[in-house]
């Protein structure tokens, strides 16, 4: 899954016909007021700001304001860049037009197993979810296109009507088209708004999901997903993050603060399970982390020296199941390397270490990990003849 | 019996290196159940027409590589499997071209981050053709003591510790890769092993889903329970579990899903397999996952390590009612051992090989060359030069300031010698025809010999014979000089003569006795030499090989070596030629025919072949 900002998804939505208001992103107020002198809608319309970031609870934070005037849109944006909301900073804003509307209608698509599903209401808005029984679903299967008349029938049955049902079943033609050649995940539309004066429709806002795995076949995708955690990526996170791009194999870790165990676990399966075995003994983690496809020792050493320094951590999990082609000597002695020198900087005190693995060459692997035992580390290695997550159960009860 | 893979798998690899690390892992499968290879091709266009060695235990086989699936099949018809080994973007072609064999089966990818639509077109088309698409991003399918699909199970040793050389009465489906693995041990270990054990992927679309190898392993006698590994995330497990509690069925379930960690980690907060996400409401959370499972009946711990122990309850409740009996252990002894390569029996000192070669000069072992067991960083920091590297690696010591000086001098004023003589005009009309660097250099180098700069050797050699066996008798060594060898090595000159004398010769001459310290008894030698050969005739004067051949003996080189300091020095001015020639772009040459004097048979008529 990756989710992408307002502004890349506009873009896309304006490349498969799908109506959206005028916009601009920007980085710089004063580009804005040079915007406007070249765009009449700027200076005529009612405008919205919005932090162009993935910050969740825009609203509440005062990271949205409505119905300004340009002047009134140049205050908000030099308000919100550079605002700092926990570990982000608001960088760019996205500045559009209000359009006056009346009615608001809920249009989106999901893929699934089978293909996708469409779903329509005609009481979009923030109140969709009280509507949720009105919301008309039709389903897509893989390869298929539905007929304008189809989706024509699917929108009167949404509760539209007329012309209306037809320019929405028009829209929502756009959309799947949109959804299938983006390799997007899913699409949500909500409000679509509409102006009866002159029938004119608008996506107001939109939360899109693209197939990161598919951008090799998009040449156009200018844009880079946003985090997937929930929040933004925190500098170690970042610093995982382009250690991974560079490799064979795989390292990943996301902070979770307040936690007092550390996970250096491998594998994408077991690591889950570990995180699940702290969680089911009343224990809390301070990371999820994850190494895996056999990468090289210095990368498996960077992660372990960024786990060392999670703060308030009384245990670390060096977990896993038995590899099939994963190292275990080899990523052991870039988790020994990082230890080490983690140690040499003051890190680990009373910390207890928990080893559990199997794979190629685990004996060697292991016996260089149980060696660090008279280097004064406080270390407990198994093999695997130990269940795989007891360690977990060993280090809560110790 | 088994599902999916069997004895009778035959299969091919689509892809390139990762397709060829798993035939490897494959074929040491084989040689452990005693059966023959399983991978019979690669298809793999950048290397069409290689063939790959793959080791059958001792066995060496040569598996071919084909441009196409089509050429592989036609040479290959037995081929009913296909494993996907290929980058991303082209995983989906080679997959659907698989499927479209008559023959294949079943196509099983390991690929990772193959985009979810391609997935799910896979996944339809199997189905459409009544074929099993696994994967993408699964390690592989094993069968216990008939057939191996990919790296599944890991080291040969691994395969042993899991009792993978014979089936078990377990079935093992599983979304992670590394998790296959350690389920089948669990399986031996608590159990009496596996019968089949597949790795379906954790992507968000799988080819195939536990249901469909559920209803196969319910089909499969052989097993008797099965241990399913999910996780949060789609509607797989909830399948399984609404398959599993639909009606009475002959295995047992036991069931680990991971993911309930989410439930107390902050909102939106996620990781793990990409098909590892939570939808709206709920669906798909490990906890809906766990509880259809426990309410159809399914055995479910808590955690993962709790696997152990159902496992054990479910195999001693099926030996109990007589569904698993216990069959007698093999000997481990009497299963193959792999044969280690050399190295590793080298490592564990158990065997000795005698060596092919010997060095005594440069170890390249460690992390920067030694010569003669310095570390030639270390030269360069405490200023030595390339003469003390030509000292170390041609005579095993370190030259004084004063001998390096002198080698140094001797390359230098060596170096070249113009364009007109044998080695340089080799040179440069090789690089004149186009000839690349090395092959023009080594043009010009063969023109070293007897009669152009190759006389040093041998200078310094009878020089040195003089010294010793006719120390105060010059006219005692020129006369043993013309009967037992002929003109003497190093002695005249064809345009230089007394009273023309080669300044490179008196310079060098004048710098060793004047300016040095070194004792030179070979070019004093030399030079008492010259004053009678001169009295005879003027050229026979002592020549530039002579002098360094001479020099460098008294500098105690080797007197063998010794042709090797022309050959070191002249390189530098051949490669200089051939840098000259290029710039200039020359145009190819050849002789004037009137620089040939064609004292040649008149034209005549070819007689009829007798």
């Amino acid at each position: 899954m990756a989710k992408i900002l307002e502004g890349p998804a506009m873009k896309l939505f304006n490349k498969w016909g799908i109506p959206v208001p005028n916009y601009v992103v920007i980085m710089d107020p004063d580009r804005l007021a040079q915007l406007g002198e070249a765009n009449k809608w700027l200076r005529e319309s009612k405008l919205v700001v919005k932090a162009h970031e993935a910050i969740g609870g825009r609203f509440k934070l005062g990271l949205v304001k409505l119905g300004l005037n340009l002047d009134g849109a140049l205050e908000a944006a030099k308000e919100m860049i550079g605002r700092e909301i926990g570990t982000s900073v608001v960088r760019q804003v996205i500045v559009a037009e209000m359009l006056d509307h009346d009615e608001e209608y809920y249009l989106s698509i999901a893929g699934n197993r089978d293909g996708s599903e469409l779903l329509l209401s005609n009481k979009g808005g923030v109140d969709i979810e009280e509507n949720w029984d009105t919301v008309k679903r039709l389903f897509i299967p893989l390869d298929e296109t539905p007929s304008i008349e189809r989706i024509t029938e699917s929108a009167i049955e949404a509760g539209f009507i007329g012309e209306i049902a037809e320019r929405v079943a028009k829209i929502a033609s756009r959309l799947i088209l949109c959804f299938d050649n983006e390799d997007a995940q899913s699409i949500e539309i909500n409000p679509l708004v509409i102006r009866k004066s002159d029938m004119r429709f608008a996506a107001l806002d939109a939360v899109m999901n693209v197939d990161w795995d598919a951008r090799f076949r998009h040449a156009d995708w200018d844009f880079k997903p946003v985090s997937e955690i929930g929040r933004p990526f925190t500098e170690a996170e970042q610093q995982i993050m382009d250690i991974d791009a560079r490799i064979k194999g795989s390292v990943k870790l996301v902070e979770v603060p307040g936690g007092d165990i550390a996970l250096l676990t491998a594998g994408g399966g077991a690591s889950v399970f570990y995180s699940d075995a702290v969680v089911a003994r009343g224990g809390s983690i301070a990371n999820y982390a994850e190494y895996s496809g056999d990468p090289p020792d210095w990368a498996v050493e960077a992660l372990t020296e960024t786990i060392c320094k999670l703060p308030h951590i009384r245990h670390i999990i060096v977990g896993g199941a038995i590899a099939n082609f994963t190292d275990v000597k080899a990523t052991f002695s870039g988790i020994i390397n990082g230890f080490r020198a983690s140690k040499s900087k003051g890190y680990l005190e009373n910390v207890k270490i928990w080893v559990r693995r199997g794979g190629p060459n685990e004996n060697q692997g292991l016996a260089a990990m149980k060696k660090l035992q008279e280097e004064g580390f406080d270390i407990h290695v198994y093999d695997r003849s130990m269940p795989m997550t007891d360690i977990v159960d060993l280090a809560l009860n110790s | 019996m088994s599902i999916l893979a069997n004895k009778d798998t035959r299969a091919v690899i689509i892809g390139g290196i990762a397709g060829l690390n798993a035939a490897k892992r494959m074929a040491q499968f084989d040689f452990l159940v005693n059966r023959p290879l399983t991978v019979q091709a690669f298809v793999y266009p950048p290397e069409e027409g290689q063939h790959k060695e793959i080791y059958r235990g001792g066995e060496l086989n040569n598996v071919t590589v084909y441009g196409s699936l089509e050429n592989a099949l036609a040479e290959n018809p037995q081929i009913n499997t296909a494993l996907i080994y290929i980058g991303a973007s082209r995983a989906y072609q080679s997959a659907k071209e698989a499927l479209d064999v008559k023959g294949i089966k079943l196509v099983t990818m390991i690929t990772e981050g193959v985009p979810e639509k391609d997935a799910k077109a896979l996944r339809k088309y199997a189905l459409e053709q009544g074929k099993i698409f696994n994967g993408p991003s699964s390690i592989g399918i094993m069968t216990a003591g008939e057939c191996r699909l990919g790296v599944i199970g890991g080291e040969f040793k691994n395969l042993k510790l899991c009792n993978l050389y014979r089936p078990g009465s377990f079935g093992v489906i599983t979304k992670s890769g590394g998790l296959s693995n350690e389920a089948m041990w669990l399986c031996a270990q608590n159990g009496d092993g596996i019968t089949s054990a597949v790795a379906i992927g954790g992507d968000a679309y799988p080819g195939t889903d536990f249901v469909t190898y559920l209803q196969m392993f319910e089909n499969d006698p052989e097993t008797k329970a099965v241990v399913i590994i999910g996780e949060v995330g789609g509607t797989l497990e909830e399948e399984a579990a609404e398959w599993y509690g639909r009606e009475k069925r002959r295995i047992k379930l036991i069931a680990s899903i991971g993911g309930t960690c989410q439930d107390v980690l902050p909102q939106g907060m996620k990781f793990g397999h990409a098909g590892a996400k939570e939808g709206k409401k709920g669906l798909g959370s490990a906890r809906s996952k766990i509880n259809a499972l426990r309410e159809a009946g399914a055995l479910v711990p808590d955690t993962f390590g709790g696997l152990s122990k159902a496992i054990k309850q479910v195999y001693l409740e099926l030996q109990a009612t007589g569904i698993i009996k216990q069959e007698p252990e093999l000997d481990e002894k009497l299963l193959p051992v792999l044969p280690p390569s050399v190295q590793e029996v080298m490592k564990q000192g158990e065997v000795i090989v005698e060596p092919l070669i010997r060095t005594t000069i440069s170890d390249d072992r460690g992390e920067e060359p030694r010569y003669v067991g310095y570390a030639a960083s270390e030269l360069c920091e405490k200023g030595y030069g390339i003469e003390d590297v030509i000292g170390l690696l041609w005579n095993k010591k370190l030259p004084s300031k004063e001998e390096s000086e002198i080698i140094k001098r001797i390359i230098m004023i060596s170096a070249d010698h113009g364009p007109a003589v044998s080695g340089a005009f080799g040179s440069i009309i090789a690089a004149c025809a186009g000839i690349d660097l090395p092959q023009a250099v080594s043009a010009g180098m063969t023109m070293i010999g007897p009669r152009f700069g190759g006389a040093v050797t041998n200078a310094g050699k009878y020089f040195k014979y003089g010294v010793k066996e006719y120390p105060n008798d010059i006219p005692g060594f020129l006369n043993w000089m013309k009967q037992n060898v002929g003109p003497v090595p190093g002695i005249g000159h064809r345009v230089k003569s007394v009273k023309n004398p080669d300044k490179r010769v008196k310079y060098l001459v004048e710098y060793v006795t004047n300016q040095t310290t070194l004792h030179t008894p070979c070019l004093n030698y030399a030079l008492e030499v010259e004053k009678v050969t001169t009295a005879k005739k003027d050229n026979l004067i002592l020549n530039v090989d002579g002098t360094i051949g001479c020099i460098l003996v008294d500098l105690d080189f080797p007197e063998y070596s010794l042709n090797g300091f022309f050959v070191l020095a002249r390189t530098i001015g051949m490669i200089g030629h051939w840098i000259d020639q290029n710039n200039q772009n020359a145009r190819l040459i050849r002789l004037y025919d009137y620089l040939i004097n064609y004292a040649v048979k008149e034209e005549r008529e070819v007689p009829e072949k007798k």
